[in-house]
């Protein structure tokens, strides 16, 4: 059993996601240890390396399993299914973040092999909390840190790469601030956290000119 | 209620509410001394999903020469259901299928909006005019219908009056029937937020200009804001003028019950470029043109002036805005010529048309970058010429999500070819956009669909799919404000920001 709540989920995600914020600026450490290089000469200099090869599109995407996705999400961030990805959605967020838990895409685009295994989960239950629950406390990391993954996806916009995040939560080791990735410019302006602190995103606000000198509207309006 | 999003959950359809909030709508609207009733407002729907058939049995309505006789519609006439739900198989996208359904209503409505403001003038049937290609003069070209925007803005923030016909000294001496005066400012060459001029590929400027109908002229009057000191004194928070607390403009409804239909405010933005007469003969029948009295009012507007030129400009773009009911952020449909430019995919698949007006399919080398702005500077000369060798070299940027592009170029195909032989079957519709949330509390902009849209002549420098940077109408127009101090939202209009 659980004392998992969804208000419980909704607080954890939060604050998970007020932790993650914080990395997202900080400097990975590989990068803060290593000196910055001298600039080539000309004489030395290489040719540019080949650009990265642009990876295969995803593959048409099921209905049926991507409504699953959200439906599990629903109870990972404890935000209504319908406000996740309403039923006319012009942006069609879930979408990305679908793809980015379904696929690993480095060193290239290849099936992430838990992905199934969380479906399944979902699958074998009624309720979406009960669901994220087995899927926040199951024995197998892979899958608990996959669940925890989805969850920054819907709050930051942000991809973890949850083998990063459970380095980065094992205990008496060195902390690696996982390394992110922004998963589409259109999930920049879609992460929860922003809604759930009655705010948004640096640089982007479909609020009107003004909005600054006005309340914010209840946070029940953003996230109920 | 009254959001597309919640009537998508809970009620499956848009059709059946309708009428209750018309009703709301009417209770609310406090300017139908300057939104009179239309007796013929336009309601066919792009389907037969009012009759609610069951999934495999909905039916498009036909597009065909009946339609080009059906009238301007009021507001949109849209479903959650429809075509998208024919298609039972296990693949089917829910979500997808009504937002497809409700595009392809909006879809429909732009082209029967396009067809009933490019009729002519005199009553006649699209097409069917005296000109090359079947053209004549359109209904938003006659002032009894539409007033450009410099006839509204007047200097020193005069009062303007509907009927007047304004014609600058300068351009007196050129003036004949039939000819429209087009007064020059720098939003009539440089594109929104002074991204740049297009330039063609004669190596002249394209034009752009403003329009607004009635409801919207007298709106403007009768609430003071055509000049700056009028926008100034604007007090909102008077109940009797401003009931929403806000700048409202008409609202666009069907009639509903014993409340009759009304048309609501337009606004009209639409681009040109200039055609020769004589070298450019054989393109008059594939353009709708205008022989039109260019005015160059002299500084601060226009670097040269005041004079004034005659020019033949053809029609290369078509942008509305409507307000409507369930769509207090507009409606904003978008056509365009199909010669203006290729699709990014027409250019890499080589499928390209002979030419374009702003895209040179021969230039191998040395082109000028692919989207970029011209070199300053920008301000035209009385020739419109710009300097230089330059010419625009735009491409088409895939901007909405694929299934959109399908519906949108089969009902192209449908409405062209029932337009075949005629100038309009030179245009095409690139997509429509509304607010597929337009209740909502924390998104003002109503959540636009689809998010992004963009004409290449007009919004040429802003093509893409980054939030902030690329063309959205509704998020663009949402930041729109008045002359007020601290300013105040304009309801979706720059227009007001041109008072004098």
């Amino acid at each position: 059993m659980t004392d998992l709540t969804r208000r419980n989920i909704l607080t954890g995600a939060a604050v998970t996601a007020a932790g993650a914020v914080a990395s997202t600026n900080l400097v990975t450490p590989a990068a803060a240890a290593t000196p910055a290089p001298a600039a080539p000469s000309t004489a030395n200099a290489k040719p540019p390396a080949p650009a990265a090869a642009t990876p295969a599109p995803f593959p048409e995407l099921d209905p049926k399993e991507l409504q699953l996705f959200v439906t599990l999400s629903s109870g990972l961030t404890g935000i209504s299914p319908a406000k996740l990805a309403p039923t006319v959605d012009p942006i069609q967020i879930k979408r990305d973040y679908f793809n980015a838990a379904k696929f690993i895409e480095k060193p290239s685009r290849t099936p992430n092999p838990n992905f199934p295994k969380l479906m399944d989960i979902m699958r074998a239950e009624t309720d979406p909390v009960v669901a994220a629950a087995k899927v926040m406390n199951n024995p197998d990391p892979a899958i608990m840190y996959l669940g925890r993954s989805i969850i920054l996806a819907w709050y930051l916009g942000v991809w973890y790469d949850p083998d990063l995040l459970k380095r980065y939560t094992a205990p008496n080791q060195p902390r690696p601030v996982p390394v992110d990735r922004v998963i589409s410019p259109a999930a920049y302006t879609q992460g929860w956290t922003w809604r759930v602190a009655q705010a948004h995103p640096m640089g982007y606000s479909e609020l009107r000119y003004g909005y600054w000198a006005q309340d914010a509207q209840p946070l029940s309006d953003y996230i109920a | 209620m009254g959001n597309f999003r919640l009537l998508a959950v809970g009620i499956g359809g848009v059709l059946g509410m309708v009428g209750l909030l018309n009703a709301m709508a009417f209770a609310q609207a406090p300017d139908d001394d300057i939104n009179p009733p239309v007796a013929n407002c336009n309601q066919i729907p792009d389907t037969n999903a009012g009759d609610k058939p069951p999934p495999g049995k909905f039916v498009a309505t036909p597009i065909n020469a009946e339609l080009l006789t059906s009238g301007q519609p009021c507001q949109q006439k849209v479903s959650t259901s429809g075509l998208a739900d024919n298609d039972t198989s296990d693949k089917k996208d829910e979500g997808n299928a009504k937002m497809a359904n409700l595009q392809r209503g909006f879809d429909f409505y732009s082209w029967l909006t396009f067809i009933a403001m490019n009729s002519p003038a005199d009553g006649k049937v699209i097409g069917k005019g005296p000109l090359p290609g079947g053209d004549a003069p359109t209904k938003w070209e006659a002032l009894q219908n539409y007033r450009p925007l410099a006839n509204v803005m007047l200097a020193n923030g005069d009062k303007p009056e509907w009927g007047t016909r304004i014609v600058p000294d300068e351009c007196k001496k050129l003036d004949g029937p039939g000819k429209i005066v087009f007064q020059l400012g720098e939003e009539a060459f440089n594109q929104p937020f002074k991204s740049g001029p297009l330039i063609d590929q004669d190596g002249q400027f394209a034009l752009f200009d403003i329009l607004m109908n009635r409801p919207m002229f007298d709106y403007i009057v009768k609430h003071d804001l055509y000049s700056k000191a009028g926008q100034e004194k604007v007090d909102e928070t008077d109940n009797a003028k401003f009931p929403l607390g806000r700048l409202e403009f008409p609202i666009g409804s069907n009639p509903s019950g014993t409340a009759p239909g009304r048309m609501g405010a337009i606004m009209l933005k639409v681009s040109y470029r200039i055609l020769d007469p004589q070298k450019d003969k054989a393109l008059l029948s594939q353009f709708h043109t205008s022989d039109a009295l260019i005015y160059f009012p002299g500084p601060p507007a226009t670097k040269t002036g005041p004079v004034c030129v005659e020019k033949k400009l053809g029609l290369i773009g078509f942008h509305v805005g409507h307000k409507t009911n369930f769509a207090p952020q507009w409606v904003w449909t978008s056509f365009e010529h199909v010669s203006n430019v290729p699709d990014a995919e027409d250019v890499a698949s080589g499928h390209l048309l002979p030419r374009y007006n702003f895209f040179n399919a021969a230039c191998k080398k040395d082109c000028p970058a692919v989207n970029d702005v011209p070199p300053q500077p920008w301000d035209p000369g009385e020739t419109l010429k710009f300097h230089g060798n330059y010419r625009s070299q735009v491409i088409r940027k895939k901007m909405v999500p694929g299934f959109i592009l399908k519906e949108v170029a089969d009902l192209n195909k449908s409405f062209r070819g029932t337009l075949k032989g005629t100038v309009w079957e030179n245009y095409m519709l690139l997509a429509t956009q509304w607010p597929s949330d337009h209740a909502s509390k924390t998104d003002p902009l109503g959540a636009p669909a689809p998010t992004y849209l963009a004409n290449s002549t007009l919004e040429t420098y802003s093509q893409g799919r980054i939030p902030l940077a690329s063309s959205s109408c509704m998020a663009c127009h949402g930041n729109a404000t008045t002359h007020h101090v601290p300013a105040t939202a304009s309801d979706f209009t720059f227009i007001l920001e041109k008072a004098q």
